[in-house]
């Protein structure tokens, strides 16, 4: 277990360094912050002073280790738009996105798991046909488009329920949270729901699927031929044996979920990081996309190691150190 | 609901015995739905659009900039040149900020010097003539510039004027509220970066408490948001209204489209220094032996050849208006000796001809997609116009972080380029797009063509060191019809300012864009 944690974390260390060099160079090639930034108005002279205020005026090499110097100090240097710390300005928006992310999570489990192990009981029953058949819209429909479609329809026409924002926030544990007060949880239904709409069609589909190929299986079999009763079967012997897919792909997607909720986002008008990481791509804000990368890499090694956990609970026959 | 019916008991209640408890409870809320997010409360750190007026809420200039670039009187009562580099300004008395501390001299040397010396040198095009400020007494303050400047009024009326006990926060002090604390019509109730701002009203505002006793900016730059929010009642006035949505809101009881000109120019520059440019080719392919472009005939032909109307009527969906100069009549530097190029493609055809390119010539447009009021679809219609009179017209559009630093350098032979005419005079725009490149005079940093033409830098040298109004308006008269007989660039349109509405509420849009809370009235 402990080899594990630590081959993992020096994984992780090489891919983030990896992922900063690339960041480095790339943002170097599309184009140079300091157009974007600096007002048009600007002379020549200024212009200087501002490129040699955010160091741009070293060769990249020498930035970057510049960059490596702050970081050895937990210092990922100042937003070039912003003027702020940039590891502050992403955790100042993290709540937000966390919040929408484990929501879209929760309603896709809550509806895709029942479903979807419903249709895989049943496959023969029109309902679990028509399951099946709303899922395809589920994830075929793009996420834009059903946002505004729920715009139109819950907010615009019937108004139920707000367009876009937050709503007001409550402040717990020193951050702020929408789904603390009642307006705060009408903001968050339609991007949640919006948001979970492809993941609840996919941990469906991955449910049935399941159903149907433990279900032929011998141990099923011989549980039933034991006499031990359905909800036992299914609760125990297929549920549990379905779950290893099921828990990777939640992993996965959770991770998918809170680092490429944008288009969710920008349609709810949602301030989370989503929206902040695509500003920052436009205004070319490198501290900010090298901070934000970064985390989501660390994000998603943490994400696969708690589902490498996952499986050894699941199943026994996982071991993690027994792998070479 | 019972909440509600309660309020409005204790209200009634109250109100036949304590008028004033009553005013208080009345509310009237104001909500903004901005198209473009700022990225600080900070009014020092950078001047962009939305930045510039969102600060604008909560801090007062010395002078107040107008919607069409007029200094009127805000912190400021009075000033005058002493002599040709010194500019005294009085203070107004009795003003306090929002903590109720009160307003005086060295708050605004603080804060001029403040935006001079951020090392994000946002306001540097603003401050970089000013060489000392000083106070005479508490309610004298002079600015000493470094050369004689005619536009320091303009960018003294930029600069926000915070207290002097915030001039070394940094910018979390702003964003988190605790050194946002002006002397305007709103003070600062909360913040979210990328949300909203929320701001309720200073009663002892020195121009008159404003109408709205609440007012929230949301930053909603995506336009289906936007235009959502509109339709459902929850906001009051949207920026930069979709023109997908455009029908939706003229049939609207409740709702109502403002339409105002802004002072934003839209206008295709052209190589004519090169003598072989890059994108220019003959109508087979082969390359020229020279650039058909340095011929003033050649640029008064496309010009003819573009239906800029029809342009601004359908690709822009009437959010545009035409130009034919740096400003729009009204501003300073309005030339009525600059001539309308009318369309007339047969007439174009034939001058191309006499320009001895009867076969005309092929040529790739340039341009940002996404930056200008549709930009790409613009350049399209442009190019298909250009092909119509024999310049075969390709057009490639790409992303602003890609395309901004290349056509300010040259690196095009036709580009579309736009210039927010920020003083609302004539100079501005010269300096930046047709004097020429010179480094170290800071001009022509925008001037992608390469124009160099000694008398616009003559007049444009004189018109900026001329302090006397009377002396200084027919110089940028002067720089207008310069550029313009000459064609330096071919002006294409003004943007408008386009905004949604409720019926409740009326406005008047700004040649900036700027949507203040302050200025958007009850109706009636």
């Amino acid at each position: 277990m402990v080899t594990s944690i630590i081959r993992r974390l020096i994984q992780a260390v090489f891919v983030v360094v990896a992922m900063t060099v690339i960041v480095f160079i790339g943002v170097n090639v599309i184009g140079n912050p300091v157009d974007i930034l600096i007002n048009p108005d600007a002379n020549q002279a200024e212009r200087a002073r501002v490129i040699a205020h955010y160091g741009l005026d070293q060769p990249l090499w020498r930035q970057y280790l510049l960059f490596l110097q702050g970081l050895l100090h937990g210092d990922f240097g100042n937003s070039f738009v912003y003027g702020r710390p940039a590891m502050g300005l992403i955790l100042e928006r993290l709540p937000a996105t966390l919040e929408l992310a484990i929501s879209a999570l929760a309603i896709a489990l809550v509806f895709g798991l029942p479903l979807g192990l419903y249709a895989g009981l049943y496959p023969n029953r029109v309902s679990s046909k028509l399951i099946m058949s709303g899922s395809i819209l589920g994830f075929s429909l793009p996420t834009f488009w059903v946002g505004l479609m729920l715009i139109m329809v819950f907010s615009v026409e019937l108004g139920w329920l707000p367009t876009n924002g937050r709503g007001p926030t409550l402040e717990l544990f020193g951050v702020r949270w929408s789904f603390l007060t009642g307006e705060g949880l009408r903001h968050l239904l339609l991007p949640a729901f919006n948001l979970a709409l492809f993941k609840t069609s996919l941990i469906l589909r991955l449910t049935r699927a399941g159903v149907q190929e433990v279900l032929p299986q011998d141990y099923v079999k011989f549980a039933r031929a034991k006499g031990l009763r359905e909800r036992r079967v299914i609760a125990v012997h297929v549920l549990k044996n379905l779950m290893i897919p099921v828990v990777t792909i939640i992993g996965l997607e959770f991770g998918s979920l809170i680092a490429f909720s944008v288009v969710t986002e920008s349609i709810f008008a949602w301030p989370g990081m989503g929206k902040l990481i695509i500003d920052s791509i436009n205004l070319l804000d490198r501290p900010v996309i090298v901070a934000y990368l970064m985390m989501m890499v660390l994000l998603f090694v943490v994400l696969n190691f708690i589902i490498d956990v996952c499986y050894t609970i699941l199943d026994p026959r996982v071991r993690l150190d027994s792998k070479a | 609901m019972t909440a509600k019916i309660l309020t409005r008991a204790a209200v009634a209640l109250l109100g036949t015995i304590a008028i004033p408890a009553l005013a208080a409870a009345q509310e009237t809320p104001l909500t903004i739905g901005m198209s473009t997010t700022p990225t600080t409360i900070d009014p020092h750190e950078d001047s962009s659009a939305p930045n510039n007026a969102t600060s604008r809420h909560i801090w007062d200039s010395l002078i107040n900039l107008t919607g069409t670039s007029a200094n009127d009187p805000e912190l400021a009562t009075e000033w005058k040149a002493i002599d040709a580099t010194h500019w005294e300004f009085k203070l107004r008395e009795g003003v306090k900020f929002h903590d109720g501390s009160a307003f005086d001299a060295d708050d605004v040397v603080a804060s001029l010097l403040r935006a001079r010396d951020k090392p994000s040198q946002g306001f540097a095009s603003y401050t970089r003539n000013i060489a000392n400020v000083t106070a005479k007494d508490p309610l004298t303050v002079v600015v000493e510039t470094k050369v004689p400047d005619p536009l320091i009024l303009n960018s003294v009326s930029r600069i926000r004027i915070i207290s002097a006990d915030c001039k070394d926060a940094p910018v979390q002090d702003f964003d988190n509220g605790k050194c946002a604390i002006g002397t305007g019509a709103y003070s600062f109730v909360s913040y979210t970066p990328g949300g909203e701002l929320t701001m309720k009203r200073n009663e002892d505002y020195f121009a008159g408490a404003s109408h709205w006793s609440n007012v929230t900016l949301r930053f909603l730059p995506d336009d289906g948001a936007r235009l959502a929010s509109l339709l459902s009642n929850e906001i009051d006035i949207i920026e930069a209204l979709p023109a997908d949505g455009m029908a939706r809101v003229e049939a609207s009881d409740s709702l109502q489209v403002v339409n105002g000109q802004s002072s934003r120019l839209v206008y295709l520059g052209m190589d004519v220094s090169r003598d072989a440019s890059p994108f220019v080719k003959a109508a087979d392919g082969s390359n020229l032996d020279e650039n058909p472009l340095k011929d003033i005939r050649v640029r008064r032909a496309m010009l003819m050849s573009i239906n800029r109307p029809a342009i601004v009527d359908r690709v822009m969906q009437k959010n545009g208006t035409v130009a034919d100069q740096f400003v729009a009549e009204g501003y300073a530097g309005h030339s009525d000796a600059v001539e309308s190029v009318a369309y007339d493609p047969a007439a174009a055809k034939a001058l191309l001809a006499e320009a001895d390119y009867p076969d005309g010539f092929s040529l790739t447009l340039h341009g940002p997609s996404g930056r200008y009021v549709k930009d790409a679809e613009v350049l399209q219609a442009v190019g298909q116009m250009f092909t119509r009179i024999g310049v075969q017209s390709k057009v490639e559009v790409m992303p602003w972080a890609m395309y901004s630093e290349a056509y300010a350098q040259g690196e095009y032979s036709t580009y579309l380029g736009s210039w927010g005419v920020n003083t609302g005079e004539t100079t501005n725009p010269t300096v930046a797009l047709v004097a020429t490149r010179d480094e170290a005079k800071g001009t022509g940093r925008y001037n992608g063509g390469g124009v160099s033409d000694p008398k616009i830098d003559e007049v444009l040298a004189r018109a900026s060191s001329t302090l006397d109004e009377a002396e200084r308006a027919p110089l940028l008269e002067e720089l207008s019809k310069q550029t313009f007989d000459n064609l330096w660039i071919l002006p294409m349109h003004y943007e408008n300012v386009v905004l949604g509405a409720r019926k409740t509420v009326a406005y008047t849009p700004r040649g900036d864009k700027y949507t203040l809370a302050y200025e958007v009235k009850p109706a009636n």
